[in-house]
C-alpha cells in the first residue's frame, strides 16, 4: 500500500515536471528557426521526388570532372498494381535509354505503355530544360514504383457476405544520368567459392597456443 | 503521515472504492460508432448541369459568383513607345574622328520630339538634367544586373519595370549567373527621349534611351554548375541602347530600366557550348538528305527590342 502510494504520486509528479520541460522547449524552440529535436513534416502536397529537379549546383570550376546531369521523372496514380509494375521497372534499371524504350515497346505488359511515356517525358525535359546535349547519351539510373492511393469498393459474395475490393494505382519513379551506364561486374560461380574457399582460410582461432 | 494519506487519497480516488456511495450518471451503450465501413457507390447517375442547379437551389446552397478578371500593372508601360533607330556603324566611328563627331551633334540636337519630351520630364521631376542623368542611370544598370545574379526579387523589382522583369528572369531560375561590369569605356549619353500617355490624358511616363559603350564579363552556368555560355575571365566590348521608364505622375515613381534595343546591324551572338538539333524538312521516302541542299534559313536582320 506505503509502496504503491509512493508511487502513484512519484508518477504524478514526474509527470507534471515532464510537461514543463516539454513546454519550455516548446517556448525555445518557438525563438529559434531551427529545432533539431522536434519532428519538422514538410506542407501538404509537397512531392519529394519532383523537388529533386529544383537542386542547383555551384558552379564547377574548369579543371574539376564535368558534373553528369541527373533528371528525375514520375507519374502519378496509374491504375496498375505496384507489384506487376515492379517487375518492368526492374527490367528497365541500369539500361541505356534507347534499349530500355525497345523492351519496353515489344513488351506485352500494360504497364510498359506508360513506362515508355514517363521516359520519353522526361527524355524531352531533359533537353528542354535541363541542358542535355545527346538525348541518347542517358541512362536509367534509378528506377521503382510505389504504392498510390487506393479506392475502395464492395465485392459481393454468397450468402450475404461482402469483401472490401481494392482498386489498386501505383506511382513510378524513374531518374535518368547522363553518360554511359556503369558496367555491373557480373560475379560467375567459380568467383564466389573461391571468395568462400578464401574466408574459411582465412579464420583465426584467438587465445591458442 | 495523516496529511499524506488526505494527500494520497486525492489523487486515487477514481480507483479506490470507498464506502460513500456518490451518484453516478448512468451510461446506457447504444451501439451508435460506425464500425464498418461501405465504399462509395461507383453506378451513380451523372447529373447534368441543369439537373445539378435545381437540386443545389432547392438545398439552399449558394455558389459565389466566379469574377474573371485580369489585373493591369499601371506602374509601367507595355513597350517602348516610338523607338530609337540607332544609326549604322554607331560604334565604328570614334568620337573623336570629325565625322564621328558631326554625328553626335547632329543626333542630339536633331528631335524636336525628344527635346519636348525632356522639358516635359523636366515639369514633373525637378532634378532630371540631362547632364547627370546617365551617370545614374548608369548605376541603376549596374545594380539591376548584380541583383540578377544574385536573386534579389525585391531590389530587382524596384530597379527594374514589371514589363522588363520577367524578360530577364526567365529560364534563369535554376541557372547560375556571373556578371561583371569591368569599365565603362565611354561616357554614357541621353540619346532619345519620349513621354507618352497611357489610358487617360494627363497620365505621363518618360521613357529615356541611353547609349552605354562599357566592357563586361558574362558567364551563365546550368544547375548542375557546367558552363552554357560565355565566360568568367574574357572580357567584352558591348554597346547597348538602354531604355529607362518613369511614371511621371506619381510621385513614388523612379527610374527603372525598362528594356534595351538591339539594333538591326548588331553582330550576331555567340552560340552555346552544346549543340542543338534544327528541325529540318520532312523527307518523302524516295528522297536523300544529302540531295536536297538545305539551307538553314538565317533570320532578318530586323531592330528588336528586349
Amino acid at each position: 500500500m506505503a509502496a504503491s502510494v509512493v508511487t502513484w504520486a512519484g508518477l504524478a509528479a514526474f509527470g507534471r515536471a515532464c510537461g514543463s520541460i516539454r513546454s519550455r522547449l516548446l517556448g525555445s524552440s518557438s525563438t529559434l528557426s531551427q529545432v533539431s529535436c522536434l519532428h519538422t513534416s514538410t506542407e501538404l502536397n509537397s512531392k519529394h521526388w519532383e523537388r529533386k529537379n529544383l537542386v542547383v549546383y555551384p558552379p564547377q570550376q574548369k579543371d574539376e570532372l564535368r558534373r553528369p546531369a541527373e533528371i528525375y521523372h514520375c507519374r502519378r496514380q496509374i491504375k496498375y498494381s505496384k507489384d506487376k509494375m515492379w517487375y518492368l521497372a526492374k527490367l528497365i534499371r541500369g539500361m541505356t535509354i534507347d534499349q530500355a524504350l525497345t523492351q519496353l515497346e515489344f513488351n506485352d505488359k500494360k504497364g510498359a505503355k506508360i513506362i515508355k511515356e514517363v521516359i520519353l517525358e522526361a527524355q524531352d525535359m531533359a533537353v528542354r530544360n535541363h541542358n542535355v546535349e545527346y538525348k541518347s547519351n542517358l541512362y536509367i539510373a534509378e528506377s521503382f514504383s510505389g504504392k498510390g492511393k487506393y479506392l475502395k469498393r464492395i465485392r459481393y459474395h454468397g450468402r450475404g457476405m461482402f469483401g472490401i475490393m481494392d482498386k489498386v494505382h501505383c506511382h513510378y519513379f524513374v531518374k535518368l544520368v547522363e553518360g554511359v551506364p556503369p558496367k555491373v561486374e557480373q560475379k560467375t560461380g567459380f568467383d564466389q567459392a573461391k571468395e568462400y574457399v578464401e574466408q574459411l582460410r582465412n579464420r583465426t582461432i584467438i587465445h591458442s597456443l | 503521515m495523516a496529511t499524506s494519506i488526505c494527500r494520497t487519497l486525492k489523487y486515487l480516488q477514481p480507483t479506490i472504492c470507498l464506502n460513500i456511495k456518490l451518484p453516478q450518471p448512468v451510461f446506457v451503450p447504444i451501439r451508435t460508432k460506425k464500425r464498418y465501413f461501405i465504399p462509395p457507390a461507383v453506378n451513380v447517375k451523372q447529373k447534368s448541369q441543369s439537373e445539378q442547379e435545381t437540386k443545389a437551389r432547392a438545398a439552399g446552397v449558394v455558389v459565389r459568383q466566379q469574377y474573371i478578371e485580369r489585373a493591369i500593372n499601371i506602374s509601367c508601360t507595355a513597350g517602348i513607345f516610338d523607338p530609337y533607330i540607332p544609326p549604322e556603324g554607331d560604334a565604328r566611328l570614334s568620337t573623336l574622328s570629325k565625322e564621328g563627331l558631326k554625328q553626335r551633334t547632329e543626333q542630339l540636337r536633331q528631335s524636336a520630339a525628344s527635346q519636348l519630351a525632356f522639358r516635359k520630364i523636366k515639369d514633373h521631376d525637378n532634378e532630371f538634367s540631362t547632364k547627370e542623368f546617365p551617370a545614374l542611370a548608369q548605376q541603376i544598370f549596374i545594380d539591376a544586373h548584380a541583383a540578377l545574379t544574385q536573386f534579389n526579387k525585391e531590389k530587382l523589382h524596384s530597379l527594374v519595370t514589371e514589363r522588363c522583369y520577367p524578360e530577364m528572369v526567365r529560364g534563369n531560375r535554376y541557372k547560375t549567373l556571373r556578371w561583371r561590369f569591368i569599365e565603362s569605356l565611354e561616357p554614357p549619353r541621353v540619346v532619345h527621349a519620349r513621354c507618352p500617355d497611357m489610358i487617360s490624358k494627363g497620365n505621363l511616363y518618360g521613357q529615356v534611351t541611353l547609349r552605354v559603350h562599357s566592357r563586361q564579363t558574362l558567364a551563365i552556368y546550368d544547375r548542375f554548375g557546367r558552363l552554357m555560355l560565355g565566360d568568367e575571365d574574357e572580357p567584352r566590348d558591348v554597346l547597348e541602347y538602354l531604355v529607362l521608364e518613369r511614371h511621371l505622375v506619381n510621385p513614388y515613381g523612379r527610374w527603372r530600366l525598362h528594356g534595351k534595343i538591339v539594333p538591326a546591324w548588331a553582330p550576331p551572338k555567340d552560340p552555346i557550348i552544346k549543340t542543338v538539333i534544327i528541325p529540318g524538312p520532312t523527307l518523302k521516302p524516295e528522297e536523300a538528305f544529302e540531295d536536297l541542299h538545305y539551307q538553314v534559313p538565317k533570320p532578318k536582320a530586323v531592330q528588336w527590342y528586349k
